[in-house]
C-alpha cells in the first residue's frame, strides 16, 4: 500500500469511526483560514456569475405581460431564450417604459443595478434617470458604482457578466487540459515502453514552446473567435504539466500490489487506470489543475489585453484592463478590473496551495 | 504596411504635392483615394489598401509590356501643329503669403500660444495666428525640427514610395516638376519649371525646366532625367508599388533637349493634368545599375544608393537609423548655386523623423519636446491634452479633413442586394450616438464620397441619416424581411429556405471602429437582425474585401486629388468597388466626367453620381474624420488643406520656428 493508499490498516486506530482519504483532506483543508476564505471566495464568484442577470441588467428578472409570466433576463445566458413577444411587439431592447406603455397590468422584477453590460444606458430608459457618462466622465458614483468606460458602459455590470467568463475559462480549459494530461500521463504510465516514450516526447515538445505564442498562434487561425474557442485553446495547450504528473503516478502505482492483485482478478487494462489507479493518483493531479485555473484566467486576461480575446459584445475583465490602456487617467478602469483578477487569481492558488498540503503527506510531515 | 494616414508634408518640393500622400499604395493623384481601414480613432492603425493597380502591376510583371514603342514628333512639327496654351507655374509659398495678406488675423501670436484649443472659436484663432507664414527675417533659418512618423520608410528610392511615412521623407528629399494647392488646383512649381503648356487638344503637355537646377552631388537635373525615369516607372521588372498609376496613362514622355519636356497622353481627358506627376531619379546615377537589378534594390550599388540617395529636393538624407530615426539636411546646392541664390531658402536647416510607433509613446514625446509635432488620436484630443502638462510646451489644432468613413454593403450577399435593405441599415444605425459619445462630438455627419465644401459636390442638400426605427422596419417588411419562425430574428425566402437576417461585419482591430460596429449590433438587434462583430487585422480585412469575402465591412476613403479618383470605387466591376455596386448610369458619367474639360461641366457629373449613390446607399456614410495635430509651440506656418496640413503645397514648407526663440 502506498502512503496516499486511502486505508485504515496503515494507521494507528483511532477512536473515531475511520475516515476516508477525501474526508480527512477536508478536515485539514478546513483548518487552513486563508484556503477556507480563498474557497469562500470562489464560491462567491460562481453566485455572482449565476446570478449575473439578475445583479446587473436591463431585462427583468421577471415580468407579467399581457398575462404570461416571462423571464426575459435569460436572454443573457442564451439570446434565443429571449420571449419572442418583446420583439414581436417592438420592444426594442427597451423593458421598462414598453411594458408599462403596452400593458398597464404588468409588473416586472427589476435586476439589482439596472446597467447594461453591453451598452450604455440611454436616456430616460429607466424613466427619470440620464443617460450614462461616457469619454472620461464616467467616475464612479452612486449610480455607476464601478463608473463608465469611454463610450458609456458600466464597468460594474461589465465586470458582473464578465465574471462568468473568467470562472468559465478556469474550468473549461483545465477541465479539457485535464481530460487531455490525464489520459496521454495515464497511458504513457501504465503502459511504459515505447508508449511511454513517445508520449514523454511530446510533452516535451509541446512544453518547449512558449504558451503565450502559441496560443496566439492558433488565435490567428481561428476563422470566427469565440470566447469557447479561446477555451479550447487554453485547455490544448495547458495539458503538459498535468501530463506529467500523471504519468509519475500511474508509473509508481502500476507494479503496486493493489494493481497486481486487480490484475490478477482478470481486470483489463481500461478498468485498472480508471477504477483503481486513478482515484489513488487524483490527488497529486488536482493540484496543478487548480494553479492551472488560475493562470488560465490570466492567460485569458492577457490575450483580452493584447486584444485577441472573445469579439465584442462578450465581456471580459482582460478587455477592460486594455480599454484602460489608451486612457490611463481613467483610473476605474485599471483598479477595479485589475483587484478583481488578482484576487481571483490570488484565490485559486491558495486554494491550491490548501489542496496541496491537505493530500500530501509527505508535506504535512515536513511541518511537524 | 501599417500607416498614419495623412501625414505628408509637402514640401516646397514639387512633386509631393502631387501626390496624395494619403494614399500609400495609391499615388494620389491618381487615386489618390485611399481606404482607410478603420474608423477614425487612431491615426496609426490606419492602413490603406492596396489599390488594384499595385496588385495589377505586380501581377502583370515581366509578363506584358507596359509601353508601346513610339516615334516621337520633331520638335518644330509638334510646336507648331497645335495652339498651346499657357497653364500657371506657381511659387505656392509666394501665393500662400499672398492669400494670407488678405485674411483678418484673429489673434497675435502670444495670445493664441496662451489658449487652450478647447472651442471652434478658439481653434481658428490658433489657427488663424499661428498658421501665419514667416515674414522677412522673423524665421530662424538655423532650426531643427523633431518630426514624428509612425513607421519606419521601406525605401529612399522615390519611384518605390508607398507609404505615407515615405511620402513624409521622400517629399522633401525628391524632385518633381508639379504640385497643387488645397483647392486641388494643379500647377508645375516654380522652383522647378520656366513654363508649362498644354496644347489645345489636350493631348501634349510642354514643359520647359530651368537651367538652375542640380541633384545633391552637383550634376545637372534635366529634362533627360524625367524621360528616363518614365521609361523606369513603366519597365514590368522593375517592381513599383505606386507610382505607376497615373503615369501609365501616359503614352511617352520625350526629353528634345535639357529643358524641353513634352508629355504625350492617350486621350484628352480631363484627369491628364495629375498623370505627368511623378517623382524623378537622377539619370546618370541609374542609368548605369538599372538594368543589371531591376528591382532597383537588391544589387551592391543600389544597396549603396539606399544608404545615400542623390537627392533632387531641398534636402538630403544625411543618417538613418532603422527603426528609430531618419536626418535630413538642407542642401545648400538647392537654393544657392556659384554663390547666387536661385530660389528661396527653406526654413529649417535639419529635419529629423522619429519613428515611433505606439500614439500613447509619441504623446509622451511631444509633451516631453523629444519631437515637435504629432497626429492626435480622438481620445488623445479630447482628454490627454487639454491639461498644463502639454499646454506647457504645445497648442494643438484641428481643420476638416476630406476622409470618410462608412459601412460597405456587400450588394452580391442576400442580404444586401436590396436597395430597400440598405437604406433600413441607414436608418436603424444610430448616428447621433456614434457622433456624441464615441466620436466626442468631434466630427461630422458623411453623406457620400465628396465633401459639401468641394467644388465636385452636390448642391442640392442631402440630409444625414439620422436613426428612425420605423423607417428601418418599415423598410425591411416591404423587402421581405419578416421573423416568419418566431425565434425574434427576420428571416426570409430564398430559393425555398429561410434564410435568417444574420450577418457579420469585419473592421481591423482598433477601438472606436470596434465600438462602432458594436454599436451597429446593438442598433440593428432591436430590429431583430442580429450582427456578428469580427475584428481582423488590418492586412486580413484588406485581403477580405480585395477577395470580396464579406458580408459588411467597416472602413474609410482619404480623398485624392481629383473626383475621378473615385472611379475605382463605384464603376461596375472596378478594382475598389469591394461592395459590388453596378450602375451603368454612373459607369457613363464617370466616363463624361473624365472627358468633359469645362469644371463646371464636369462638377454636374459628379455630383449627379453623388446623388444617384446617396439614393441607392451601397454604404451607410458615417462621418467625415478630422485632422488633429499636436504642435510644439515653437513651431508656426502650419496650415489646413481637406488632405490636412501637409499634403499639398506648399505643405510642411511653409512651417517655420520664430528666430527670437
Amino acid at each position: 500500500m502506498t502512503s496516499d493508499e486511502p486505508s485504515n490498516e496503515s494507521r494507528p486506530p483511532c477512536q473515531q469511526a475511520a475516515r476516508g482519504f477525501w474526508s480527512e483532506a477536508w478536515r485539514r483543508f478546513r483548518s487552513r483560514k486563508l484556503s477556507m476564505a480563498a474557497l469562500g471566495f470562489v464560491l462567491f464568484l460562481v453566485l455572482v456569475a449565476t446570478f449575473a442577470p439578475a445583479i446587473a441588467g436591463t431585462k427583468p428578472v421577471i415580468c407579467r405581460y399581457k398575462g404570461t409570466i416571462y423571464v426575459p433576463c435569460l436572454a443573457y445566458f442564451d439570446r434565443t431564450l429571449e420571449p419572442v413577444i418583446f420583439a414581436k411587439d417592438k420592444f426594442r431592447g427597451t423593458y421598462p417604459a414598453n411594458l408599462a406603455e403596452k400593458d398597464p397590468e404588468s409588473w416586472a422584477i427589476w435586476p439589482l443595478v439596472f446597467q447594461d453590460p453591453y451598452r450604455s444606458v440611454r436616456d430616460n430608459e429607466w424613466p427619470g434617470e440620464p443617460a450614462n457618462p461616457a469619454r472620461d466622465q464616467g467616475a464612479p458614483s452612486s449610480r455607476n458604482l464601478f463608473g463608465t468606460d469611454q463610450y458609456g458602459v458600466d464597468v460594474f455590470a461589465k465586470m458582473v457578466h464578465g465574471t462568468t467568463v473568467a470562472l468559465l475559462v478556469g474550468f473549461v480549459s483545465m477541465g479539457l487540459a485535464g481530460t487531455i494530461g490525464i489520459t496521454i500521463g495515464a497511458t504513457a504510465g501504465y503502459c511504459g515502453g515505447w508508449v511511454d516514450m513517445l508520449a514523454s516526447r511530446l510533452i516535451e515538445v509541446v512544453m518547449c514552446i512558449p504558451t503565450l505564442v502559441l496560443i496566439l498562434a492558433l488565435v490567428a487561425f481561428v476563422d470566427k473567435p469565440s470566447i469557447w474557442k479561446t477555451m479550447a485553446i487554453i485547455g490544448l495547450t495547458g495539458w503538459t504539466g498535468i501530463a506529467r504528473l500523471a504519468r509519475a503516478e500511474f508509473l509508481r502505482l502500476r507494479s503496486s500490489e493493489f494493481v497486481m492483485a486487480a490484475r490478477a482478478a482478470g481486470a483489463g487494462p481500461l478498468r485498472i487506470m480508471a477504477r483503481h489507479i486513478l482515484p489513488n493518483a487524483l490527488a497529486p493531479v488536482l493540484v496543478p489543475i487548480t494553479f492551472g485555473i488560475a493562470s488560465a484566467i490570466l492567460i485569458e486576461s492577457s490575450l483580452s489585453f493584447l486584444g485577441f480575446g472573445p469579439p465584442p459584445p462578450s465581456v471580459s475583465w482582460g478587455s477592460l484592463l486594455n480599454d484602460a490602456r489608451s486612457n490611463l487617467q481613467m483610473w476605474w478602469l485599471v483598479v477595479f478590473p485589475g483587484v478583481a483578477i488578482f484576487l481571483t487569481v490570488l484565490s485559486y492558488n491558495l486554494v491550491g496551495e490548501g489542496l496541496q498540503e491537505a493530500t500530501d503527506p509527505r508535506l504535512r510531515e515536513a511541518r511537524k | 504596411m501599417r500607416q498614419r494616414i495623412g501625414h505628408q508634408r509637402h514640401t516646397t518640393f514639387p512633386r509631393q504635392a502631387v501626390l496624395s500622400w494619403r494614399l500609400p499604395a495609391v499615388f494620389p493623384w491618381t487615386a489618390a483615394v485611399m481606404l482607410l481601414v478603420g474608423c477614425g480613432g487612431d491615426p496609426d492603425a490606419l492602413e490603406e489598401m492596396t489599390p488594384e493597380s499595385t496588385l495589377e502591376s505586380q501581377g502583370s510583371a515581366g509578363q506584358e509590356r507596359l509601353l508601346e514603342p513610339f516615334d516621337p514628333p520633331p520638335l518644330d512639327d509638334l510646336l507648331g501643329s497645335a495652339t498651346w496654351i499657357d497653364r500657371p507655374v506657381l511659387d505656392p509659398l509666394a501665393r500662400l503669403r499672398e492669400e494670407q495678406a488678405g485674411e483678418k488675423v484673429l489673434a497675435t501670436a502670444a495670445e493664441a500660444l496662451q489658449m487652450a484649443n478647447d472651442s471652434a472659436e478658439a481653434n481658428a484663432k490658433i489657427l488663424s495666428a499661428l498658421g501665419r507664414l514667416a515674414e522677412e527675417g522673423q524665421a530662424d533659418l538655423s532650426a531643427s525640427v523633431n518630426r514624428h512618423i509612425p513607421a519606419d520608410i521601406g525605401s529612399t528610392n522615390p519611384i518605390l514610395i508607398s507609404s505615407t511615412s515615405e511620402f513624409d521623407v521622400l517629399g522633401l528629399t525628391g524632385f518633381g516638376l508639379f504640385s497643387f494647392d488645397h483647392r486641388m488646383e494643379p500647377f508645375a512649381l516654380a522652383d522647378a519649371v520656366v513654363s508649362w503648356q498644354t496644347s489645345a487638344d489636350g493631348l501634349h503637355d510642354k514643359i520647359v525646366l530651368r537651367d538652375d537646377l542640380v541633384w545633391s552631388d552637383g550634376e545637372p537635373i534635366t529634362a533627360h532625367d524625367v524621360a528616363f525615369t518614365f521609361q523606369v516607372i513603366m519597365d514590368p521588372r522593375v517592381p513599383v508599388p505606386a507610382v505607376r498609376s497615373g503615369t501609365d496613362q501616359l503614352r511617352w514622355v520625350e526629353a528634345y533637349d535639357d529643358a524641353t519636356l513634352v508629355f504625350f497622353h492617350k486621350e484628352p481627358f480631363a484627369t491628364n493634368v495629375w498623370n505627368i506627376n511623378f517623382p524623378v531619379l537622377p539619370k546618370h546615377v541609374y542609368e548605369t545599375t538599372w538594368e543589371d537589378d531591376p528591382t532597383l534594390k537588391d544589387s551592391s550599388a543600389h544597396v549603396r544608393l539606399e544608404q545615400q540617395p542623390v537627392s533632387g529636393g531641398p534636402y538630403e538624407i544625411v543618417e538613418r537609423t532603422r527603426g528609430q530615426q531618419i536626418v535630413l539636411k538642407r542642401r545648400e546646392n538647392w537654393h544657392t548655386l556659384n554663390g547666387e541664390q536661385v530660389r528661396e531658402k527653406p526654413f529649417f536647416e535639419e529635419i529629423r523623423f522619429r519613428i515611433i510607433e505606439d500614439p500613447n509613446t509619441s504623446l509622451l514625446a511631444l509633451k516631453a519636446g523629444e519631437i515637435d509635432e504629432m497626429i492626435l488620436v480622438p481620445e488623445q484630443w479630447t482628454t490627454q491634452t487639454s491639461g498644463g502638462d502639454y499646454y506647457e510646451r504645445n497648442t494643438k489644432a484641428t481643420a476638416l479633413e476630406w476622409v470618410s468613413f462608412h459601412f460597405g454593403w456587400n450588394i452580391n450577399t442576400p442580404y444586401f442586394s436590396d436597395r430597400r435593405v440598405r437604406r433600413a441599415m441607414s436608418y436603424a444605425f444610430d448616428h447621433e450616438r456614434m457622433l456624441e459619445k464615441l466620436c466626442y462630438g468631434l466630427y461630422e455627419p458623411a453623406t457620400g464620397s465628396f465633401h459639401k465644401t468641394a467644388w465636385m459636390a452636390t448642391k442640392k442638400k442631402l440630409d444625414p441619416y439620422r436613426q428612425d426605427l420605423d423607417a428601418a422596419e418599415n423598410l425591411l417588411d416591404e423587402a421581405g424581411w419578416i421573423d416568419h419562425d418566431n425565434d425574434g430574428i427576420r428571416d426570409k425566402e430564398i430559393n425555398g429556405r429561410f434564410v435568417p437576417f444574420e450577418f457579420s461585419i469585419l473592421t481591423s482591430n482598433q477601438p472606436l471602429r470596434v465600438a462602432i460596429c458594436t454599436l451597429l449590433q446593438e442598433s440593428l438587434d432591436r430590429i431583430g437582425v442580429r450582427v456578428n462583430v469580427r475584428p481582423v487585422e488590418a492586412t486580413v480585412l484588406q485581403q477580405f474585401t480585395l477577395e470580396r469575402k464579406f458580408e459588411a465591412y467597416f472602413g474609410g476613403w482619404g480623398t485624392g486629388t481629383d473626383p475621378d479618383t473615385t472611379e475605382n470605387i463605384w464603376r461596375t466591376g472596378a478594382g475598389r468597388n469591394f461592395v459590388g455596386y453596378s450602375n451603368p448610369e454612373v459607369d457613363r458619367l464617370y466616363e463624361e466626367g473624365r472627358r468633359e474639360l469645362d469644371r463646371a461641366k464636369r462638377a454636374e457629373k459628379y455630383a449627379r453620381i453623388q446623388e444617384i449613390l446617396y439614393d441607392d446607399q451601397p454604404y451607410t456614410w458615417l462621418y467625415w474624420r478630422n485632422s488633429f495635430y499636436g504642435f510644439s509651440k515653437d513651431l508656426r506656418g502650419y496650415v489646413f488643406s481637406p488632405r490636412g496640413p501637409y499634403n499639398y503645397s506648399p505643405g510642411f514648407s511653409s512651417l517655420w520656428k520664430p528666430a527670437d526663440q
